[in-house]
């Protein structure tokens, strides 16, 4: 459904971010995208969307295509128009408006009102506690009511690929686990494909069918969710006591254990 | 105390054609940052638009719904002709553009219609004025306050329910969220500009409805400038509250202060009140105070 053909993107013309990233998305199903902090996930990400343009980003390098199209030229609101929503990174509410409001935005591409009172029902039987908060201004929701917002106003806009930034970020175990639980049961009812960036590889693996590993701006390492969590390396690094926020790299990490190996 | 009310409730009047204008420099710069120094031309061009459609014979109120329709269309020329190469381009950029805009209209006018004074004939409203409990109102302020009302609740009503008017406050808000579902800025932007010019083209007119039309209608513009940032800026609510407020204090400071000075007063009251708000409250009456939570 989705292919990234080997993609280089560049910041503001020098900053070179992602050097060859090929991926693919297929039209069901949770594809994981893993790394570390800077890694280049969100540009990856992005770069879908088309939000790089709006950063000062470029794919300068490669391709990429949904349903056959090529869109790395398009702009972003053409892109959403083709149904691929990102939700941002970092819980990008509208503050000033209330939860409601936050979700008829979503629907904004959906141009009659029977559709959209359509939509909010099936966002609200998703996400109960929404509902209640409706009238509330999203500025004032809880960590775990935002989380649920952005993803509820993407499904607004009828998604048929979803891209989700990170959203397990600083919300508490129980609550990361709920919303895990209702972006697998999105994927299933709605069967709409999601491409999901995390760093907490493990929640990431335990509901993925397929994964990529990036590092500054590589993919080293992809494959079945269910043999990366029994590669070494990646349960050395990803799964066991190191947490992906050390600076330590998988590959030397790799190039060590393979000296150790050597040595014994 | 009742020339007190008196000057209150007439100052809501004049107040509620000032907040017209206001919300025109709040729709502006809470969609793109850009404070939008060609409004009180805004407000000419409507005004000697609305009077051109009037002297063609059209009556008021369709003169008016004409007035509001043209606005919209210049709206969204302006936007595309001067502005949309501008978007992503440092906001003191696009404020040197909108001075420039400014001196152009103001040219514009100057050439078109002349530099006289001219007055809507025959009167658009009756000449005798409306007596309440002994207090004596023109008509025309009461129906200018009317006009102005019913206008601001359009808006209002447009802000928080519309597609599009939700889609301007999200692009206030946060504009990469709103572009990643698909919201389009230049249509955001160019939907800004729109409304700014019907505002401002219909205060524009109430206000040459009763002092007579000539270019001074344009200090009309920085007239309300206090009471766009008394209103805090990007608040529509403020920015009425704060058109009505300065509306108010010139009657009072007019009648009260008025004769103990040279004159001016009138002028100088509302930037004096401003600076003095401001020092207490920075953001502003409604300006938001970022919500920011964790
Ligand atoms: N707008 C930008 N301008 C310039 N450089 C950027 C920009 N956004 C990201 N970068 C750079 O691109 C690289 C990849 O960043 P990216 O945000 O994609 O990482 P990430 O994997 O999402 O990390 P995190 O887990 O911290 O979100 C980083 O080195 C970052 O500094
Ligand atoms: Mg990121």
């Amino acid at each position: 459904m989705l292919k990234v053909n080997n993609i280089e993107v560049l910041y503001h013309e020098v900053i070179l971010a992602l050097k060859g990233v090929s991926l693919d998305v297929p039209s069901q199903g949770i594809v994981a995208l893993l790394g570390a902090n800077g890694a280049g996930k969100s540009t990856t990400l992005k770069a879908i969307s088309g939000l790089l343009k709006h950063e000062n980003g470029r794919v300068t390098e490669g391709s990429i295509e949904f349903l056959g199209e090529r869109i790395d030229r398009s702009s972003a609101e053409e892109i959403a128009r083709l149904g691929i929503i990102q939700v941002i990174e970092g819980r990008r509410v509208f503050p000033h408006l209330t939860i409601e409001q936050n979700l008829k935005v979503g629907g904004h591409l959906r141009k009659n009102g029977g559709d959209i009172s359509a939509g909010l029902e099936m966002v609200y039987q998703y996400f109960p506690r929404l509902k209640d908060r409706r009238g509330v201004a999203a500025g004032f929701a809880s960590g775990g009511e935002q989380q649920m917002l952005v993803i509820g106003r993407a499904l607004m806009a009828r998604p048929k690929l979803l891209l989700l930034d990170e959203p397990s970020m600083g919300l508490a175990p129980l609550l990361i686990k709920e919303i895990f639980e209702i972006v697998t049961q999105l994927n299933r009812q709605e069967r709409i494909p999601i491409l999901l960036v995390e760093q907490n590889a493990k929640l990431a693996l335990s509901v993925a069918q397929y994964a990529y590993v990036l590092e500054t701006g590589r993919v080293v390492m992809d494959g079945e969710s269910a043999k990366l969590r029994e590669n070494p390396d990646i349960r050395d690094f990803y799964l066991g006591l190191t947490d992906l926020g050390t600076r330590k790299s998988f590959r030397s990490i790799k190039h060590y254990k393979r000296r150790k190996r050597w040595v014994s | 105390m009742r020339l007190l009310l008196e000057l209150v409730l007439s100052g809501i009047m004049v107040g509620s054609i000032y907040a017209l204008v206001a919300l025109g420099w709040t729709v502006i710069y809470k969609c793109s940052g850009v404070l939008n120094l060609a409004m009180g031309e805004l407000t000419l061009i409507g005004a000697y638009v609305c009077l051109t459609y009037y002297q063609w014979g059209f009556p008021f109120p369709v003169a008016l719904v004409a007035t509001l329709i043209t606005g919209f269309i210049l709206g969204l020329v302006t936007e595309r002709l001067f502005l949309r190469r501008m978007i992503g381009e440092p906001i003191l950029s696009i404020i040197m553009i909108t001075a420039g805009l400014s001196f152009f209209f103001r040219a514009v006018v100057g050439f078109v219609w002349g530099t006289d004074t001219v007055v809507f004939t025959p009167p658009v409203f009756p000449q005798e004025p409306l007596r309440f409990f002994g207090m004596v109102f023109g008509q025309v302020y009461l129906w200018s306050f009317a006009a102005a009302i019913l206008l601001l609740l359009v808006f209002v009503w447009f802000f928080a329910r519309s597609r599009w008017g939700l889609a301007m406050q999200a692009t206030a808000d946060d504009e990469t969220a709103a572009l990643s579902l698909g919201v389009s800025a230049k249509w955001v932007y160019a939907l800004a500009w729109a409304i700014a010019f019907m505002a401002a083209g219909v205060g524009g007119t109430l206000l040459g409805n009763i002092n007579g039309l000539n270019i001074s209608v344009g200090y009309l513009g920085l007239l309300v400038l206090p009471a766009v940032v008394l209103g805090g800026l990007n608040s529509v609510p403020g920015a009425i509250v704060g058109g009505i407020a300065i509306g108010v204090l010139q009657n009072l400071s007019d009648v009260y202060i008025g004769p103990l000075t040279q004159g001016g007063v009138k002028e100088i009251a509302p930037f004096v009140f401003m600076i003095g708000v401001l020092l207490i409250r920075p953001y502003g009456l409604w300006g938001w105070v970022r919500i920011e939570r964790v």
